[in-house]
């Protein structure tokens, strides 16, 4: 079942929470609304979900408008943030919800309220109420209760927040496994860049209630759309650029004021001023030695941080401050105020809007 | 480390025991012994045991008060129970703002004096009261209703006066309820109306409960409404006590029925929270 979202929009008073949203979700795709608390995400989820009415624009389930269908009525499921489970029903009832809702006959709610607790590993604790169960147990009920009804889509609004870190660890590859295996069309909505880079098939980045950039999550996080969607998903080294020219076909431009830099042939040229080099920490490379980057400085340490697998060293060329995290091994023998070379190849920079 | 742990609680409730033991207990022991006295011309005869009290309570007379104090207190807990649960259901989900003052609007009765709010009663209700004065001068009705003097003025006066008591704890419940479980229940495929039968009104049944459980209560020991609206023809219990332990000064009857009264109450509100238990058991309601 796809899902399609044309012009959406939804205002409270005179906030706009959604701003004209539109995205094609493709059928059994696992897809991904990311971006900071506030930014009209989860908004957008109950939009979908019918639990708010969209002010502007349609929503399709299927090709079928659902924008003014009440959402008992729209046949999808939902797992909320705190679980929403049924304080008065145990386990087996919570499950059985939405079957009796849809008068599905008493054996085979049986039957399939026990496959549903079988594939989430839970037939044991049918009888318990929601009270008597652990944060992963009742996330793993919400779970069950929202695919026994073999919804056209599955909606997640931050299921994983409320859970350890570990067992969010895990949480993570069970529910993505199951929807593989099921094969359901899923919107999850997260602020977390870790979950919905494991998770997801594709994403929207959300700021102001607009959808910033739509892709996978290399795309995203290689070829950023603007300077807050580089910085949203991942640490960056930000140079303001100007006087960006084309020297023998390569693209050169003035980094921080002061160094001349390569820069990657996809780099939009025009509007020099008012855009900025974005450098990931990881693409950097210091060294004593020498270097063999298309750009490169001599810079001097400030620090050298470990953090375990990698470290991070902090230099500076000049006044600009940079840092690099590089594999521990190639920092052995790196210290605070040393003589360095850095520097990263043009394919690596990414150049954006600075706004 | 037990007599530590359970020491300072103790020392915290301490006051309202005493006051509990002192005020409420030790009474109810001496009105339970004088119960069990015979009463004679020179007072109560502490030498001798009966149960010739509780045998006199059995009188018709006596069944009729009891039957009359039951009736318009479960009439009066019934139609408060269907008219509050839509006014929190309201309240609820009104601004913070709207809410303290919607709710004054419901607690004010109770800042009257019960005395002076009976009297206004029968301002409002009298055969020339304002209500027959304004259904006439409307030509709803040709004869004036009786409104008053029967078991009608009394659950009219009654309604109002006791409604804050089931719609406070209600309301609490209601305005407590996670969203998420009703919008659960809604992409579940369940209808406003089920959502209602299955989930708000399941979770929210125990603070129902306890509402009318108190309104009950109040209802079969209120005093000053019955005397004005009822009058000496429509007596109820309260009434009945009075006249006994301070008119006829037979303070063993007196206690024989208020011992009776109090047994009665209790096993009413057990029966009705074993009820509403079992409703509300695991199965939750079905539409």
């Amino acid at each position: 079942m796809s899902l399609e979202l044309v012009g959406v929009a939804k205002s409270f008073g005179t906030v706009r929470a959604v701003d004209g949203v539109s995205l094609r979700v493709a059928s059994g795709e696992f897809f991904t609304l990311l971006g900071p608390s506030g930014c009209g995400k989860t908004t957008l989820l109950r939009l979908i979900a019918g639990i708010h009415p969209a002010t502007e624009g349609r929503v399709l389930l299927n090709g079928r408008d659902i924008t003014h269908a009440p959402m008992h009525t729209r046949n999808l499921a939902m797992v909320f943030q705190n679980y929403a489970l049924f304080p008065h029903l145990n386990v087996f009832d919570n499950v059985a919800f939405g079957l009796r809702s849809r008068r599905v006959p008493r054996d085979e709610i049986r039957t399939r309220v026990r496959e549903a607790l079988a594939l989430v590993k839970l037939e044991a604790l049918a009888e318990r109420l929601p009270a008597q169960l652990s944060g992963g147990q009742q996330q793993r009920v919400a779970v069950a209760r929202a695919l026994v009804v073999r919804p056209d889509l599955l909606l997640f609004d931050e299921p994983l927040s409320n859970l350890d870190a570990r067992l969010r660890d895990e949480m993570r590859f069970e529910i993505r496994d199951l929807q593989r295996r099921i094969g359901i069309t899923t919107v999850l909505v997260t602020h977390d860049i870790e979950e919905a880079f494991t998770m997801s098939d594709r994403m929207a980045v959300m700021q102001g209630g607009k959808i910033l950039q739509i892709g996978r999550a290399d795309e995203i996080y290689r070829s950023p759309a603007n300077r807050f969607v580089a910085n949203f998903v991942g640490p960056i080294n930000e140079l303001a650029l100007s006087g960006v020219e084309t020297v023998g076909g390569r693209r050169r431009g003035k980094a921080a004021g002061e160094l001349s830099v390569w820069l990657s042939d996809a780099a939009d040229a025009s509007r020099p001023g008012e855009r900025s080099l974005i450098l990931r920490p990881e693409s950097l490379r210091v060294s004593a030695g020498d270097i063999g980057t298309e750009n490169r400085f001599p810079a001097e340490i400030e620090d050298v941080i470990y953090l375990g697998a990698s470290s991070e060293c902090r230099v500076k060329i000049g006044a600009l401050r940079l840092f690099a995290i590089m594999p521990t091994p190639l920092t052995a023998g790196l210290n605070s105020g040393q003589r360095v070379n850095v520097g990263w190849d043009a394919r690596d920079g990414v150049v954006v809007d600075a706004g | 480390m037990l007599a530590r742990r359970i020491g300072a609680p103790a020392l915290f409730v301490a006051p309202l025991v005493l006051v509990m033991v002192v005020g409420f207990v030790w009474p109810l022991v001496g009105v339970l012994v004088n119960s069990l006295h015979p009463n004679t011309p020179q007072g109560i005869d502490a030498g001798h045991w009966t149960v010739g009290n509780y045998a006199r309570l059995a009188d018709p007379f006596y069944g009729e008060i009891l039957l009359r104090t039951l009736r318009i207190s479960v009439a009066v807990t019934a139609i408060t129970g269907m008219l509050a649960y839509p006014v929190a259901l309201f309240a609820s989900r009104l601004s913070a703002r709207a809410q303290s003052l919607f709710l004054l609007a419901y607690i004010s009765p109770w800042l009257i004096n019960t005395v002076v709010k009976a009297l206004g009663w029968t301002l409002l209700l009298r055969t020339n009261g304002m209500v027959n004065t304004l259904l006439r001068g409307l030509d709803v009705i040709a004869a004036p209703l009786k409104l008053m003097l029967n078991e009608t003025g009394v659950i009219i006066a009654l309604i109002p006066g006791h409604f804050m008591f089931v719609l406070l704890p209600l309301w609490v419940a209601l305005s407590g309820l996670d969203p998420a479980l009703s919008w659960a229940a809604g992409t579940l495929g369940a209808r406003p109306s089920a959502v209602f039968w299955r989930v708000v009104f399941p979770i929210t049944l125990p603070a129902f409960v306890a509402g009318l459980v108190i309104n009950f209560i109040m209802n079969m020991t209120v005093f000053a409404i019955p005397v004005f609206l009822g009058g000496a023809r429509n007596m109820v219990a309260s009434m009945l006590a009075y006249q006994i332990n301070l008119v006829q000064l037979d303070w063993p009857l007196g206690g024989a029925l208020a011992v009776a009264l109090l047994a009665f109450t209790l096993t009413l509100v057990w029966a009705g929270q074993r009820g509403a238990a079992l409703l509300a058991a695991g199965k939750g309601l079905q539409p």
